[in-house]
């Protein structure tokens, strides 16, 4: 039996007894009740004996004992006459039977109307338990998480679970997680030039974005463990620039640039970068508008956003006759003139990248701008 | 689906509650037993419906049920068990299902153990208890579901207010709302007798364990509430003149005072139309407290809703439940009978004065804590009415009233011989005597009031063992006799003996830890030494731990005496709760005898110190003792034979058997 049989076989049985509760009364055949003076009868016969216990015991005088019982004998009298007259009262009414037959009726209709508006049957219960039991497969990455992070309440020595959960935090937004999952993964499974990284990571995005002297000396360490990695290399000569040392960014990249292998895939990229740090004095080491230009784009007018736009895109165009072999500037490029609308453009700066970058990311170039809705053959036939 | 079982049962037990409103004073109006009746099974029935709800809220925070918003919004899994189930009540919607929950509990055995009550009595009784559960369940329905559903369900709730995780939050709660509730029960009397305009001294027998039962559990609940916030809230104080404490102490007043008159009434028949009115006040009161915690007017650890809407909806209950009864009581107090009378000097008299001064204290709580709000509402000035104003109102007017509590109990009905009472009453006041000596000479006469109040509160307490020294007779008879004569005495003349030497020590403990009590605020380091109260303090540092839910940080501080032998060890802690993103503190505190060491943590110090704040409290723990002991002086009370009452035999007349045939 499904569980929304079982709710609704129990809703109709609760129902039933809380309308037997009102009709079984109403249907009873039984002794009248004693006359309500009777009931006080009884308590002054107990308080007749309370007063004998009191005199006894000598808790009270013989005299205040005597007047007590001649108190408590004239209450007894005028009860008796109540008695009498309450019991003259009894008499049946017109109306009662509706009346019965509405409050009977009343019980399952107030009630089902009331949960029509306020329950959800349709809704199971959901015990965390349970849903920990289920497939993984089948959960969302919070549950996922969740599961986890019941794991590691349980093993909180389990460096390698903090590992993997580090970085799933950092991404989904949660970077006090991050940074508490990437310290215990350092403290459990020692420091790596990616867990140091990445927790230089969770501790600027904390800050807002800021790298803290804390983030900081993380990227430092991990730049120190790996002496080929270029990113925290980036990020160090962004908390340079950040205290407006340009200079001082522009050549800790440019040192790390010369001492770099000839065929790295992001000497382009470097380089592009030193030159604007160099140019601009202001541009940010990733090849991009910073936090500062994009609220300043949102504060101007439609024209000069327009013109602005323009002008970045055209200074990218530039860059890449410079740079030809940059695929990632080239993507940029077609897909900022498709976003300007300037479709003719777009199709003349994805030729002229298909020429100049390599052959072996033309494919990639091609693909892309398929899923951008631009087909190169719409200028030139595919070579073989 | 057991939830969506919980949301079921909820509604049916409101339209269950309709029907017990209704049909019982119908059936009452025109003298008809079956449907008089029906009050009975329905007032059991909506007591296990409520329950079901309850026990199916509850299951939901055990197994962490996070499709269950009220789950969501105040558990988390990784809580300890404890806290998952005294959550349940740790939030606004699931402490009024405990509310109501308590309230049907009332109703029920209202029906349980109602036969010796008059039918119609009963009926009317049960029917506005009735009302009562109605207008409540449907504020729950309406306006605060426990029961709400979040689709999809979150994987992780967002924890519990961590004050509220205390063993406090599972004792204090249900005692206050025992206490207050309680008090709809005499409401619920005091109506119904107004209903039938017919009243008299056996209504006061019925009323009285009700009273007596109400009045223990919120005495308990107090004394809980302010244990609770003195060891929690880390600034050493056990009471604050909060408006919540006041909300909660103006019943108590009133209730106590509506205990004194109810035994005039039920002895003498007199004070008829005063026992009704502050019966219908007391439970008024307890509405009060629960519109001014619920609304939103004040905010403190217990407002959990700050929903205007439901603030108005509780208004409005209010309104109709005090205007509706003190309007039932303007139209009806003329028709009920004026009992017995009695000289000014006499037992009553001095019940007389006690409702006096207790009426009065309570108006002046009441003034003290409306008044602010009031003001700001009106004009939106903030002023702030705090202790200042109550210890000038409040305690010159507890002094006659101590002073008084003595007498009562000695004093005869009727006719009372004032000067024989004091005579009888001569150890004790030279008792009291003694002790104002006794501090005037160690404080070089240095601390006058508080010898005056620790002289009160020996008298209270000497005055209340004199009361069964002179029922037993000791000095008079044999020591044997006298022995005998001692238990065989009423089981409520010991309650009352207790409850006012409850009273005394709850005076001394408060007199005294206010007046000798030390405070010192200091930055320590680890390795600093301080003398506290004869005894020298050292601070061994910090260490850092990890709760189920939480981490703190552990400041560990050990008492020497003085032999510099070390005594005992006070941990006081700092903690974070992440679910919640907040801190705590855990007061240190070590108890020696009565007396207590109460260390708080402050704020870090740049030079790697911390702020300590370290109180001395002598006596202090007396406060509670004294409140435990008025707790255990109604409960044997309670448990007095004397107010057990037989139910009268069943008749079967002709007149009846055809009332019966025409229903």
């Amino acid at each position: 039996m499904s569980s929304r049989m079982e709710f609704w076989l129990i809703a109709v049985l609760l129902t039933f007894a809380a309308t037997l509760a009102v009709l079984l009364p109403l249907t009873r055949r039984r002794a009248a009740d004693a006359a309500d003076g009777r009931y006080d009868i009884e308590v002054y016969r107990d308080q007749m004996r309370e007063v004998e216990a009191d005199a006894g015991r000598g808790l009270i005088d013989p005299q205040s004992a005597e007047q007590a019982r001649a108190e408590i004998a004239r209450r007894m009298l005028k009860a008796e006459r109540d008695a009498e007259l309450s019991g003259l009262k009894l008499r049946s009414v017109k109306g009662a039977r509706w009346i019965v037959l509405l409050a009977v009726l009343s019980v399952p209709l107030i009630s089902w109307s009331l949960y029509a508006m306020t329950g959800s049957p349709d809704m199971p219960a959901q015990p965390l338990a349970e849903r920990m039991t289920r497939n993984p497969a089948d959960g969302s990455v919070g549950e996922l998480i969740a599961r986890a992070e019941a794991h590691l309440a349980q093993n909180p020595d389990d460096g390698q679970g903090w590992d993997v959960l580090a970085p799933v935090y950092l991404r989904l937004g949660r970077p006090e997680d991050a940074v508490n999952a990437y310290r215990n993964a350092i403290r459990l499974q020692g420091e790596t030039a990616e867990r140091a990284l990445g927790l230089g990571e969770a501790l600027a995005t904390v800050a807002g974005g800021t790298i803290t002297r804390d983030a900081q000396a993380m990227f430092e360490r991990a730049a120190a463990l790996d002496p080929r990695d270029i990113r925290p290399r980036f990020m160090i000569a962004r908390a340079l620039m950040q205290e407006g040392k340009n200079d001082e960014a522009a050549g800790l990249l440019q040192s790390f640039l010369d001492g770099a292998p000839a065929e790295a895939p992001w000497r382009n990229r470097l380089e592009t970068a030193i030159a604007e740090i160099r140019n601009r004095n202001a541009a940010v080491a990733s090849n991009g508008p910073d936090q500062g230009d994009v609220d300043a784009v949102a504060k101007m007018s439609a024209e000069d956003r327009d013109a602005m736009i323009n002008s970045m895109v055209a200074s990218l165009d530039e860059r890449l006759k410079q740079n030809p072999d940059d695929i990632e500037g080239w993507k940029r490029l077609v897909r900022s003139y498709l976003i300007l609308n300037r479709r003719d453009d777009a199709l003349a700066a994805l030729k002229r990248g298909n020429d100049a970058v390599a052959e072996e990311k033309r494919g990639d170039l091609v693909a892309f701008a398929k899923g951008l809705g631009l087909e190169l053959t719409e200028a030139k036939p595919l070579e073989p | 689906m057991t939830v969506e079982i919980g949301q079921f049962a909820l509604v049916l037990a409101l339209a269950l509650s309709l029907v017990q409103s209704i049909l019982p004073v119908a059936g009452a109006r025109w003298r008809n037993a079956p449907m008089m009746d029906v009050a009975v099974p329905t007032a059991f029935a909506v007591f296990a419906l409520i329950a079901l709800s309850f026990a199916l809220l509850v299951h939901a925070y055990v197994v962490s049920d996070f499709s269950v918003l009220n789950v969501v919004e105040n558990s988390h899994s990784q809580k300890p068990l404890l806290y998952k189930v005294t959550g349940v009540w740790g939030n606004h919607e699931g402490s009024m299902l405990l509310w109501v929950l308590i309230l049907s509990f009332f109703g029920a055995l209202v029906a349980f153990f109602g036969d010796n009550l008059p039918p119609v009595l009963k009926a009317n009784v049960l029917a506005v208890h009735g009302w009562i559960a109605t207008a409540f369940l449907l504020f729950i329905v309406a306006t605060s579901n426990p029961f709400a559903r979040v689709s999809p369900a979150p994987m992780e709730g967002q924890d519990l207010n961590p004050i509220l995780q205390d063993i406090g939050l599972a004792i204090h709660p249900p005692l206050l709302y025992l206490g207050y509730v309680g008090f709809s029960v005499c409401f619920s009397f005091a109506v119904a007798a107004l209903i039938e305009g017919r009243i008299d001294a056996a209504w006061a027998r019925w009323v009285r364990p009700w009273t007596l039962t109400a009045w223990m559990f919120l005495t308990g609940g107090i004394a809980m509430g302010s244990y609770w916030a003195y060891y929690e809230l880390g600034w050493g104080g056990w009471w604050f003149w909060d408006p919540v404490e006041n909300a909660s102490f103006m019943p108590w007043l009133a209730g106590t005072a509506l205990l004194h008159s109810a035994l005039v009434m039920e002895k003498r028949s007199a004070l008829k139309i005063w026992t009704v009115l502050l019966a219908l006040l007391t439970f008024s009161l307890s509405l009060l407290g629960t519109f001014l915690v619920r609304s939103g007017v004040l905010t403190s650890v217990h407002t959990f809703a700050t929903d205007p809407g439901r603030g108005l909806f509780i208004l409005g209950i209010l309104t109709l439940f005090i205007g509706g009864s003190l309007a039932l009581f303007a139209f009806r107090a003329q028709s009920l009978s004026s009992g017995g009378l009695f000289q000014p000097i006499s037992r009553e008299g001095a019940l007389v004065f006690n409702n006096l001064f207790l009426t009065t204290a309570t108006a002046t709580v009441l003034v003290g804590t409306l008044y602010p709000l009031l003001l700001e509402a009106l004009t939106g000035d903030k002023i702030s009415v705090g202790a200042p104003f109550f210890n000038m109102t409040f305690g010159p007017l507890m002094i006659p009233l101590l002073a008084a509590v003595p007498f009562g109990p000695l004093l005869a009905w009727k006719r009372g011989d004032l000067l024989g009472v004091a005579q009888r009453l001569m150890t004790a006041f030279a008792l009291a005597l003694l002790a104002v000596a006794f501090i005037l000479y160690r404080t070089s006469a240095g601390e006058v009031l508080a010898a005056f109040g620790i002289g009160l509160a020996v008298w209270v307490m000497a005055g209340s063992l004199t009361d069964l020294a002179l029922k037993a007779g000791i000095g008079k008879v044999s020591a044997a006799t006298a022995l005998a004569r001692l238990m065989g005495l009423p089981r409520s003349v010991f309650g009352t003996a207790l409850a006012h030497f409850g009273l005394g020590v709850t005076l001394l403990g408060i007199v005294s830890v206010s007046t000798f009590g030390t405070e010192q605020v200091l930055g320590m380091k680890p390795g600093d030494v301080v003398p506290v109260a004869g005894y020298q303090l050292r601070y061994d540092g910090l260490t850092p731990a990890t709760g189920p839910n939480y981490t703190d940080n552990e400041g560990r501080f050990v008492l020497l005496d003085s032999a510099a032998r070390p005594v005992d060890t006070i941990i006081a802690a700092k903690r974070f709760y992440p679910a919640r993103r907040m801190p705590t503190t855990e007061a240190g505190i070590v108890t020696h005898g009565v007396n207590q060491f109460y260390v708080s943590l402050g704020d870090d110090l740049a030079d790697g110190g911390i702020v300590v704040r370290i109180w001395w409290k002598p006596f202090v723990t007396l406060i509670w003792l004294g409140a435990l002991a008025m707790m255990a002086g109604g409960f044997i009370s309670l448990l007095d034979r004397r107010l057990r009452i037989g139910a009268p035999a069943k008749v079967k007349t002709p007149r009846a058997r055809q009332a019966e045939a025409s229903a």
